[in-house]
């Protein structure tokens, strides 16, 4: 192994790799050269667009918020409540999803009963459910957490289940002749070659879970106790929309936070240990 | 140790794509895949299998492996018939097939972790047959950051670690640049000296079967059969380059061409050399 590839491959995720060791830390700090320069351009046009519509608070009015908000306590009450949520309604999701797409992938039998009407409740929006669970499971937060964890599901089984088909038959034979079978083969071999695929639909499931969750505040108002429902009430009240602003910062900054803490490193990692790494077009 | 292998009899055949799938192959929509096959694999021998493209050469290999049954005849292995695949009849691809997730040191254990054998012993059967195939440097390394030659070493060496009765290799060098493939023929001849396994070759290179092997077997196709048997009495290791391998092989191709298996169709003049008819 030469020196640079040695030296590429101990870089961080988020750097560009290179083909010397000469100037590492000095790409490091340009390589977040885009992000900054995009979040400024994306400021600019806020304001802009601030200016133009009367109602619409601005980037100077939505930070005074957020430090109100950060003040009383409202921004981690809403921050906390909605990871705890989200977190345990996708754990379940996950969880049900990745073993119902293992299944499936692996049975033709089960696949064949299951498959279309899977295809048919990823299709609908999941939102449509949470009337129906607001009657029959009562207005409390389990009700829109079925709904929120049920609605990922669908996604992440589908997904899971051509992850499985797409694990190439030549490392399922290598595993049966290294005496693998049945679930232990499941588990050593399909599971782990699917994972690229299964980590994908997972991150789809999550953003579906995320949206269920919006559409049931918007819809009832308190029903998942994260306490956002409660600031559209308000907003829609006195008609001013800079805590709805702040509320919306939040929440994207709640998302943003989960893909870069989450998401991207399990993905990075899996890729690098496959090989799946490139430089792409950066060269 | 070692297991003898014998097919009895064997035919096979492949239902053509697009006919109705049912159990049995029909007739009508089958295509045979062998005709009638009788060979001997004696214990600890090794055999190479050499022949055109569609001779059905890679499917006695998964008959021996288990991944498929004959249509007619039988396949035994130390006189028991073959039921399944297992980690005793291991086989070893063209294409490596060692895991990507794995490092060099996961994807060697990963069959004795597979057969129960505990920690500390597979530990060290594995390290010990990484050394020995020259990977030991290599062992903390995912597959995709070794080598063609690297990679085929490490599959060695993880069919190896196995102490398999029979090891059943499909043209595993095919895909090497020459250098490492001609390294890799003195190594697994060393590597058979060592331990005595059963192997049976399956090659299209006619210098490498006899290289290899101490009985060249010489398929043709259409449906596959076996139409010779040659055997090699040269003394090892031997190397594609030796004189005598290279007569040897002649022969070996003057046998495939009056089969018709060579695939030219050119006219030769005189006697270039090339083969011996």
């Amino acid at each position: 192994m030469s020196a640079s590839e040695v030296g590429a491959r101990s870089l961080p995720a988020g750097a560009i790799a290179v083909s010397s060791t000469a100037a590492p830390r000095a790409r490091r700090h340009w390589a977040s050269l885009p992000a900054v320069a995009t979040g400024a351009l994306l400021l600019v046009a806020w304001w802009v667009a601030s200016r133009a519509a009367e109602a619409l608070p601005g980037p100077g009015a939505t930070a005074a918020e957020l430090l109100t908000m950060a003040a009383d306590g409202r921004l981690a009450s809403i921050l906390s409540r909605t990871a705890a949520f989200m977190g345990a309604c996708f754990v379940i999701a996950v969880v049900l999803g990745v073993a119902g797409g293992l299944a499936i992938g692996m049975s033709s039998a089960v696949d064949r009963g299951l498959s279309p009407y899977l295809a048919a409740l990823q299709g609908m929006p999941t939102s449509m459910w949470i009337p129906v669970a607001a009657i029959v499971l009562g207005t409390d937060v389990w009700s829109l957490g079925a709904v929120v964890a049920l609605g990922a599901v669908p996604a992440i089984v589908l997904g899971t289940r051509t992850a499985v088909r797409n694990v190439p038959p030549l490392l399922l034979r290598a595993g049966r002749t290294l005496g693998e079978g049945g679930t232990s083969l499941v588990r050593r071999v399909v599971l782990p070659a699917a994972l690229p695929g299964i980590m994908s639909s997972v991150e789809l499931g999550w953003s579906i879970a995320f949206r269920c969750l919006v559409a049931g505040e918007i819809f009832s108002g308190a029903l998942s106790g994260t306490g956002i429902g409660k600031v559209i009430g308000r907003s829609r009240q006195t008609g001013d929309l800079t805590e709805m602003m702040a509320t919306i910062v939040i929440v994207l900054a709640f998302t943003v936070t989960v893909d870069r803490l989450v998401f991207a490193p399990v993905q990075a990692h899996l890729r690098a240990r496959r090989g799946l790494v490139d430089e792409g077009l950066s060269r | 140790m070692s297991a003898p292998v014998q097919f009895r009899g064997v035919t096979q055949s492949f239902a053509r794509r697009g006919s109705a799938r049912s159990g049995a192959a029909r007739n009508g929509g089958a295509r045979a895949a062998l005709a009638t096959v009788d060979l001997d694999v004696a214990a600890g021998e090794f055999v190479s299998i050499v022949g055109p493209s569609g001779c059905g050469k890679s499917t006695l290999l998964d008959l021996v492996a288990g991944h498929s049954q004959p249509a007619t005849g039988s396949v035994t292995v130390g006189g028991v018939p073959v039921k399944g695949p297992g980690p005793d009849r291991m086989l070893v691809f063209q294409e490596h097939a060692l895991f990507p997730w794995l490092t060099v040191q996961e994807n060697v254990e990963f069959g004795l972790r597979a057969a129960g054998v505990d920690v500390a012993r597979r530990e060290a059967t594995a390290t010990a047959w990484i050394a020995r195939v020259g990977l030991a440097d290599a062992a903390g390394l995912h597959p995709h950051e070794l080598s063609g030659g690297m990679r085929q070493r490490a599959a060695l060496a993880r069919a190896f670690a196995l102490a398999p009765q029979v090891l059943l290799m499909d043209e595993p060098f095919s895909a090497l640049d020459a250098p490492s493939r001609d390294r890799l023929h003195v190594e697994l001849q060393g590597l058979w000296r060592d331990t005595g396994t059963t192997i049976i070759f399956v090659t299209h290179n006619v210098r490498e079967a006899v290289v290899l092997g101490d009985r060249v077997v010489v398929m043709s196709s259409g449906p596959g059969r076996v139409i010779a048997e040659v055997a090699v009495n040269l003394p090892r290791p031997r190397v594609v380059e030796s004189g005598r391998v290279v007569d040897l092989a002649q022969h070996v191709r003057g046998l495939l061409d009056e089969a018709d298996q060579l695939g030219i169709t050119a006219p030769r003049e005189g006697k270039d050399g090339y083969v011996s008819i």
